[in-house]
Formats: structure tokens, sequence, C-alpha cells
């Protein structure tokens, strides 16, 4: 009986979208951002939203981690269901860490200051988590430029203390909104390298959208395949490939059959789109 | 410290500038043989500023005393009433229309006024001061708080941040370069609304020995006053042009 409960417990999924919806007004017209989303993702999961620009990746996450409220429908996080009738408490918001797909990073502060910053506002300020920043720092290889002001930085640099920032506090889930998507592909791919160890090593759970079927294919358990005006979920691709994973995986035919199935599946998303 | 070639123009280029002008004055005064009750030359009125140095210290020191009070009052009054100007609709919406009108309205126009209630000492020029003084500052820092970056609101957000979070971390570093402006616009009013209200009333002040001289054509000594405060304004720009240094330490 009591192995039973276990169990139950185990498979409550660590987040749930329950038919979503957002619609944004403007002055000029009514925007169906989200339409009847539909997602579990499991605890320690990693999973990538990708799509055509404006088709809700970012509204998604954004309703996620309270920056906006959803229409309609529930969001459930560890199977309770989230207020979006009111701020989140700081309790809930510490269980994420979103990263933004700019750096974001405050000119005022160094990149350490910048990193830690969260600590203050949590109020989680003690040497314990100090050192653990220190570490995330060394592991990410931020030590040359920790106090260094942003703008002395580069934009590698940068994008990767927008990371350790969202990570500083312990979160449990990891939500990025495209954040490697302005650099430039080799260092994509170191920070996509980066980024598995990481997730690998914390067992943490990640969201992650990107509009680059590559990189969705080499990090990602899943993929939610979004569609735009209205949008809304089309498909769920499972990515059964083997961990760990690695950037000569690439060129596999397994890879490039899922890439192949996933562009087409874009293509004509975006093909209708245009009809 | 190294000078750099930058700083000796920029030191070099007003300094030139200056000296032809007064050398211009110089010679014109003594060309057209202007009388002195009329035009005094530069020479005569730095002489002035020199040799009844003793009559003009007290006012001096009266002038600059009401200009850095009222400014020191009037800018964190300022910078506190744009925050809750802000932070809240309501209260945005009941002050927003008096700050304008005390921006746009002359304040010589309220001093004989509020003298009637107050009578004619330092405080009233000192409440005409902040209330010339703060509204620049009001204005410019509602803009700084009103163009924060909507990401930047976001960041804080994820964080949960409460509000004096928010403005000690975020709202007020982003803002501070518009505060600057209005700081330094308002170190500018403070010294020419302290000269108005000492225009108007008392003989504290070089605004009232600037009349007073004025009125019995010693000119020379009247315009001693001016330059001297000019010398007070110039000071109080320097002053907050250093404080800008120190407070915005990063590169922008
Ligand atoms: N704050 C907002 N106000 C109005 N419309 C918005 C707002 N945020 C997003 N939208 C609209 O919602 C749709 C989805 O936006 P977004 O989630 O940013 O798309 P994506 O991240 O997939 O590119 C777009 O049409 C966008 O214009
Ligand atoms: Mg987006």
């Amino acid at each position: 009986m009591e192995e039973l409960v276990q169990k139950e417990v185990q498979t409550i999924p660590k987040i749930v979208f329950e038919n979503i919806n957002k619609v944004f007004h403007t002055r000029k017209q009514t925007i169906v951002a989200v339409k009847d989303y539909d997602m579990q993702v499991d605890q320690g999961d990693f999973v990538s939203i990708i799509g055509p620009s404006g088709c809700g990746k970012s509204t998604l996450i954004r309703m996620l981690n309270g920056i906006i409220q959803p229409t309609s429908g529930r969001m459930l996080l560890d199977g309770i269901p989230l207020d979006t009738s009111k701020p989140y408490s700081q309790e809930t918001l510490r269980k994420m860490g979103f990263i933004f797909q700019q750096p974001n990073m405050l000119p005022w502060y160094t990149i350490r200051q910048n990193i830690t910053l969260p600590l203050k506002i949590f109020g989680l300020d003690t040497p314990e988590y100090q050192e653990y920043a220190d570490e995330l720092i060394s592991v990410t290889g931020l030590q040359k430029f920790a106090d260094s002001y942003p703008i002395e930085a580069s934009g590698g640099a940068l994008q990767r203390a927008g990371v350790v920032r969202a990570m500083v506090h312990k979160p449990e889930i990891l939500l990025m909104d495209e954040p490697f998507g302005a650099l430039d592909e080799m260092l994509r791919e170191q920070l996509n390298m980066e980024l598995l160890s990481i997730w690998k090593r914390l067992n943490i759970t990640i969201i992650f959208i990107t509009h680059n079927v590559e990189e969705a294919v080499l990090l990602s358990n899943s993929i939610y395949v979004m569609a735009t005006e209205p949008g809304r979920l089309v498909e769920k691709v499972d990515i059964d490939l083997p961990r760990p994973r690695s950037l000569e995986m690439i060129t596999q035919p397994r890879f490039v059959s899922y890439t192949q199935r996933l562009v087409d599946l874009i293509g004509s998303v975006e093909l209708r789109q245009i009809k | 410290m190294k000078l750099s070639k930058k700083t000796i123009t920029n030191i070099l280029a007003p300094l030139v500038t200056f000296l032809l002008l007064f050398g211009f004055w110089e010679w014109a005064v003594s060309h057209y043989q202007l009388p002195k009750w009329l035009l005094p030359a530069p020479s005569g009125i730095i002489q002035s500023m020199v040799v009844n140095f003793n009559d003009f210290w007290p006012h001096i020191l009266i002038t600059f005393e009401t200009v850095l009070i009222g400014f020191l009052i009037a800018v964190p009054v300022g910078i506190l009433l744009a925050t809750l100007i802000t932070s809240n609709k309501i209260i945005s919406a009941a002050l927003s229309p008096f700050v304008i009108f005390l921006v746009t309205t002359p304040l010589v126009t309220l001093i004989p006024i509020m003298m009637l209630f107050m009578g004619f000492g330092q405080k009233v020029r000192i409440i005409g001061v902040v209330i010339q003084a703060f509204s620049i500052v009001n204005m410019n820092t509602v803009t700084g708080i009103l163009n924060v970056p909507i990401i930047r609101h976001e960041l804080m957000q994820t964080m949960g941040s409460n509000k004096f979070q928010s403005l000690r971390h975020m709202i007020y570093p982003t803002a501070i370069v518009d505060i600057f402006t209005g700081v330094r616009l308002s170190a500018i009013f403070a010294t020419t609304a302290c000269i108005s209200a000492e225009y108007v009333a008392g003989n504290h002040g070089l605004g009232s020995q600037i009349i007073k001289y004025s009125q019995f054509l010693k000119t020379t000594e009247s315009f001693a006053c001016i330059f001297y405060v000019t010398i007070i304004g110039l000071f109080m720009y320097g002053f907050v042009a250093f404080l800008q240094k120190k407070v915005i330490y990063w590169k922008i």
C-alpha cells in the first residue's frame, strides 16, 4: 500500500498546462496568442517548444512564470494549481528560473552582482548560496568576468551569466526563452552542450524555447511543435536518441530523420499560414 | 593627473572666448567713453568685487545658503513625489496637473503673495527656491521612471521583488541619467529663484543688493553682485556635475 502511494507521488507531473488560452486585446485587434494548450512535463524532463515567430512560445512560459496571466485554463506545479489571480509568492517563484532572450544584465552591477541579485531579492543571501554562486561561476568559466561590468564582457559571457543568474537560487525548473538565439553557431553549440551537462548534474526540469530544429532535437526528450494564428499545439514529437548527446550525432541518420520530420511539420504549418 | 588633449581644448576654448568677450567689453567702454553708471568696465567690476568684498560677503553667504538649502530640499522632494506619482494611477491623476502648474508658473508671481502670509524672512525665500527647483527634478524623474524598459521590470518580477527592492536595484539606477538632467536644471533654477525672491523684498542676499545699488546708480557694485551670483550658479552646476560623476560610476 505504501509503495503504491509512493508511486502515485512520483508520477505527478512537474508542470501541467491544462486547456490554457491567452488573448491579447490591443486597441486595433484581438490576438489569440495561445489557444487550448495542453502540456505535461515530468520532473527532470527536457522539453523544447518550437514554432514560427509569433506562435505564442514566449507567452506560454511567461504565463507559467507569472509575468502575464492566462485568459483561461489551469497551470499546475507539482500537482498544485497556480493562483494566477494575484502575483505569485516568492515561494512559488523560487521554484523557477527564467532566462531571457537578451542577457538583461543591469549595467551598474558587476557580473557577479548581477548573478547574485536573486539571492538578495529572495532573501537567500547566505554564505552557502554565495558559495554555490561561486561554484556556478567557475563551472561556466565566468571567473575572469565576475568582477567586470556587463559592458566589458562578451555576448557569450553575458548570456552565460543570464543562465547562472536564473540558477543561483537553486530552482527546480528552468524556463529558457530562445536563450542563445542571438549568438553565433559555434558559441551556441558550446553553450548547448554546457547546458546539457548542467541539466544532467542538477536533475532540473527545463522548458526550452527555440526556432532552431537541430538545437531542439539535440537537447530535448520531446518537442512541442506550435502553429500560429491562433497560437496552438500541432504535434508532440518524442526524441528517442541515446544520452549523453553529442554534436557528432547531428549528422547521424536517426538525428537527420528527426530534423527532417520537424522541418516538414513546421514547413507545412508555415505554408498553411501563408495561404 | 595627465590632461588629455580633449580636456585642454575643453578648458582652453571657452577661456579664450571669455577673454575675447571681456576684452571687447573693456575696449568698447573706453573707446565710446560710456559713463560708469550706464556700463562699467569689467576691470572696474572685478576691482569692486575685491575692494567691497566685506560689504558683499554677508549677502553672498545668505544667497548661497538659501540656494543650497532650497536645492537640497527640492531634489529629494522631487524624486520622492515622482516615485509616488509613477507608483499609483490615482496619485498620478491627482498630482500631475499641479506639478505642471508649478513648472509653468513663474515663481516670482507667487512670492509676493507668499510673503503676505510668511513675512520677508529667509524661510519664505527658501520655500520659493524649493517650489521652483523641485518641479523640474520631479518632471525629469517621472520621465526616467516611465522610460524603464519593460524587460527590466520583468526581470525583477521573476524574482518576486517588492517595490522598494525594485526601486533600489533597478528603477532608480535606470532613471538616474534623467534624474540628473532634472537635478542639473534645478540647480540653475534654484539660483534664479533665489535671486528673484530677493529682488521682491527684504534687504538680505545678493538680489536685494543688486536692486539697491542700481537704484543709486552704483552700477559697478550692482554688476559685482551679479558676477557673484554667476559664481554661485557655476558652483552649483559644478557641484551637480561632480555628484553625477560620483553617483553614475558605470559606463552608460
Ligand atoms: N503584451 C502583448 N500585447 C499584445 N500582444 C502580444 C503581447 N505579447 C505577445 N503578443 C502577441 O501574441 C502573439 C504571440 O507572441 P509570443 O508569445 O511572443 O510569440 P513567440 O514567442 O512564439 O514569437 C504574437 O502575435 C504577439 O504579437
Ligand atoms: Mg518569443
